[in-house]
C-alpha cells in the first residue's frame, strides 16, 4: 500500500489538487451545485457565470499559486540550510515580504503603480533572506537559524507596527494593512492572479536544479567536491526563493508555515529527492492552501493566514520534538 | 614514475604554511601530525575546496582552475564527518559520486559490496551509526572513481575489519592507478604506507617513505612521544 502511493504520489496529488479546486468552486457564501459550477464555467447560468469567473476563480488561482510558491520557497531553504525546520515564515522572509508590503502601503506608494507592490515586497523578503544568509554562514544550527528568525519577525514586525501607528493612514490603507498582517485570500482578483503568474516560470527554473539540491542538502563541501558549483547555484536558490515567498506576500499577505508542512509531509512519502519532491510540493502547496481557505470559509470566514496557523502551529511543535 | 599530484608553494592563511609536495601516480599517501596541524586544511586545499595560495596539479594539469564539474572527475574527497539531515537512502548518496559524470548510476552497486553496506542499501542514511556514516562517503568517493582521492581521517570512525578492509581498498585503487592521500593517526598503520607527508604546526615537517619520516627523532619533537620498537599486536583481514 505505502509502496503503491508512493509511486503514484504525483498522480495522486493532483487529483487531491483538482478535488480541492471542485470544493472550493462550489463552496461560499453562496454555495453552488455541480450543475451551476457547469453552467458557469460554460458561462450559460448567469449568476454562476459572474460568481465563477468574478470571484471564485481569481481566488482559485491566487491560492493554487500562493500554496506552490510557499511550499516551493521552504523546499529550497531546506535544502540551503540543510535543515527541514528551515522555511520562509519561521526565517522571517515572508515578514520582510509583508514589511516591504506594509511600507508602501502605508507610504502610499501602491496607489502610484500596479507593480509598486510586489517589487517592495520583494526588496523586504530579500533584506531578510541576506540577513538570515549572513547569520548561517557562521553555523546554520537548528537553534541559530530559529533564534535569527524570531529576532528577524520582531523587528519586521516593529517596522510593520511603526508604519501602522505613525502613518496618517486612511481608513482604507488601514484596512490594506491588517489584510496583510493576517494574510487571506479575500477579493483577491484577477490583477492578483497576473501579479502571482511568475510563481509558474520560477518553478519551471527551479525544477532543474532538483539534482544540484540533493547533493548540496547533504553538506555544501562535499557537493563542490563532487562537480557542483554551489556558489551559482546557491544564489539561484536564493532567488528563486525570495522572489517566490515576496510574490505570495504581495498577493496574500503573510500565509505561515505552507513552505514547513508541505514539504515535510512529502518528505515523508517520497524521500528527499528533489526532483520528486520540487513538483510534489508545488501541487501540495496549492492543495493545502485551498484545503486551508476553504475550512475557513466553511466555519464563518476565519482567515487563510489563521487557519493554516492553526494546523501548522501544532504540525511545528511535533516536528520540533521528534528531533533529537 | 612520473610525479603525478604536484603541489607547489599552497599555502592557507593563518594556517597552513606554503609547501611544495610531489606524489607519484599510484601510491598510498598517508598524512599524519598533531591535532591543529593542517592536515584537513592541507587535504581540502589540495582538492581545491578551501580558500587558498599556490598551485595544483595533476598530470600536469592544474586542477584549482578547472571548472568545478571536471575538477569533480579528477579528485575526489572523504570529510571527517558528515552529518546528514536528509534521509537519502544510502544507495541514493553512493548515486550521487556520478554528478560530474552525468550521472550514469555507474559502480554504485560494486562500491556498496565493497564497503559492505549491500545490506544497508536502502536504509535512510540519517539513521546510520557514524562509522557506517563514513562508509557511505567512502562508497560515495569511489563511485566517483577520480585518480585522485583525498580521504579526511577515513580510519577514525570505523572498526578494526572495517578499517582493514578500507586500507585494502585503498591498497585496490592504487593498483589502477589512483593516488590516495589521506590522513591518519595511527603510526603502526603509516609504516605500511608508500609514502608518509608529516606536517608540525601548519608546515610540513617531513615526507618520503614511512622508514624515513617514522624517525625516532622526527616522533619526538613532533609528537613528544617516545618510539620503541619489540612486540606488538598486528591484526590482519583473513
Amino acid at each position: 500500500m505505502k509502496t503503491w502511493a508512493r509511486r503514484h504520489a504525483l498522480a495522486l496529488a493532483t487529483l487531491g489538487l483538482l478535488l480541492a479546486a471542485m470544493i472550493s468552486l462550489m463552496v461560499g457564501d453562496m454555495p453552488l451545485t455541480l450543475t451551476q459550477l457547469w453552467g458557469g464555467f460554460m458561462r450559460g447560468d448567469e449568476l454562476a457565470t459572474t460568481i465563477l469567473w468574478e470571484i471564485r476563480f481569481p481566488r482559485l488561482l491566487v491560492a493554487i499559486l500562493i500554496g506552490a510558491a510557499l511550499a516551493a520557497s521552504g523546499v529550497v531553504m531546506q535544502a540551503y540550510f540543510r535543515n527541514n525546520l528551515a522555511s520562509p515564515g519561521l526565517l522571517g522572509v515572508s515578514s520582510g515580504g509583508s514589511a516591504g508590503a506594509v511600507v508602501a502601503i502605508g507610504a502610499g506608494w501602491s496607489t502610484i503603480s500596479f507593480y509598486i507592490l510586489p517589487l517592495t515586497a520583494v526588496l523586504g523578503a530579500l533584506a531578510a533572506t541576506l540577513a538570515v544568509v549572513g547569520l548561517a554562514r557562521r553555523g546554520a544550527s537548528t537553534e541559530r537559524l530559529l533564534l535569527a528568525g524570531i529576532a528577524l519577525n520582531a523587528l519586521l514586525g516593529a517596522v510593520t507596527s511603526y508604519v501602522l501607528s505613525n502613518f496618517t493612514l486612511t481608513y482604507e490603507r488601514n484596512a490594506q494593512i491588517i489584510f496583510w498582517l493576517l494574510g487571506g485570500l479575500e477579493d483577491r482578483n484577477w490583477d492578483h492572479v497576473w501579479m502571482a503568474s511568475p510563481v509558474i516560470i520560477l518553478a519551471a527554473l527551479l525544477w532543474p536544479l532538483g539534482r544540484s539540491m540533493d547533493l548540496l542538502s547533504l553538506g555544501a563541501t562535499e557537493a563542490q567536491s563532487l562537480g557542483v558549483d554551489v556558489r551559482r547555484l546557491r544564489r539561484r536558490m536564493l532567488a528563486l526563493a525570495t522572489v517566490m515567498t515576496a510574490l505570495a506576500v504581495a498577493v496574500a499577505g503573510t500565509v505561515g508555515f505552507v513552505g514547513l508542512v508541505v514539504p515535510h509531509i512529502f518528505r515523508l512519502m517520497v524521500g528527499p529527492e528533489h526532483r520528486r519532491l520540487v513538483p510534489l510540493a508545488l501541487i501540495g502547496g496549492a492543495t493545502f492552501v485551498l484545503f486551508c481557505d476553504v475550512v475557513g470559509r466553511s466555519v464563518g470566514g476565519l482567515r487563510l493566514g489563521v487557519v493554516t496557523a492553526f494546523l501548522g502551529g501544532p504540525f511545528f511543535l511535533w516536528m520540533l520534538w521528534r528531533r533529537k | 614514475m612520473s610525479a603525478a599530484l604536484q603541489l607547489s608553494q599552497v599555502s592557507v592563511p593563518g594556517r597552513l604554511e606554503p609547501l611544495d609536495l610531489e606524489l607519484p601516480a599510484g601510491q598510498l599517501v598517508g598524512l599524519i601530525g598533531p591535532n591543529g596541524s593542517g592536515k584537513s586544511t592541507l587535504l581540502s586545499r589540495a582538492a581545491g575546496l578551501l580558500p587558498g595560495r599556490g598551485e595544483v596539479s595533476w598530470a600536469g594539469r592544474p586542477l584549482l582552475s578547472l571548472a568545478v564539474m571536471e575538477r569533480g572527475r579528477m579528485a575526489a574527497w572523504v570529510p571527517q564527518e558528515a552529518h546528514f539531515e536528509f534521509g537519502f537512502t544510502v544507495r541514493a548518496v553512493a548515486g550521487h559520486g556520478r554528478y560530474a559524470h552525468g550521472d550514469d548510476g555507474r559502480g554504485v552497486e560494486a562500491a556498496l559490496e565493497r564497503l559492505d553496506l549491500s545490506e544497508l542499501a536502502d536504509r535512510p542514511v540519517n539513521q546510520l551509526s557514524g562509522g557506517e556514516r563514513h562508509r557511505v562517503m567512502l562508497a560515495r568517493a569511489l563511485v566517483n572513481d577520480a585518480p585522485l582521492q583525498f580521504w579526511d581521517e577515513p580510519l577514525a570512525a570505523l572498526d578494526v575489519r572495517h578499517g582493514l578492509e578500507v586500507l585494502h581498498l585503498a591498497r585496490v585503487l592504487t593498483r589502477t592507478g589512483h593516488t590516495v592521500f589521506f590522513s591518519l593517526h595511527d603510526l603502526r598503520v603509516a609504516h605500511c604506507l608508500d609514502h608518509v607527508v608529516m606536517l608540525h604546526e601548519g608546515r610540513l615537517y617531513a615526507q618520503g617513505s614511512p622508514a624515513a619520516v617514522l624517525t625516532e627523532t622526527n616522533l619526538r619533537n613532533v609528537f613528544g612521544v617516545r618510539l620503541r620498537t619489540g612486540d606488538s599486536m598486528i591484526l590482519e583481514l583473513p
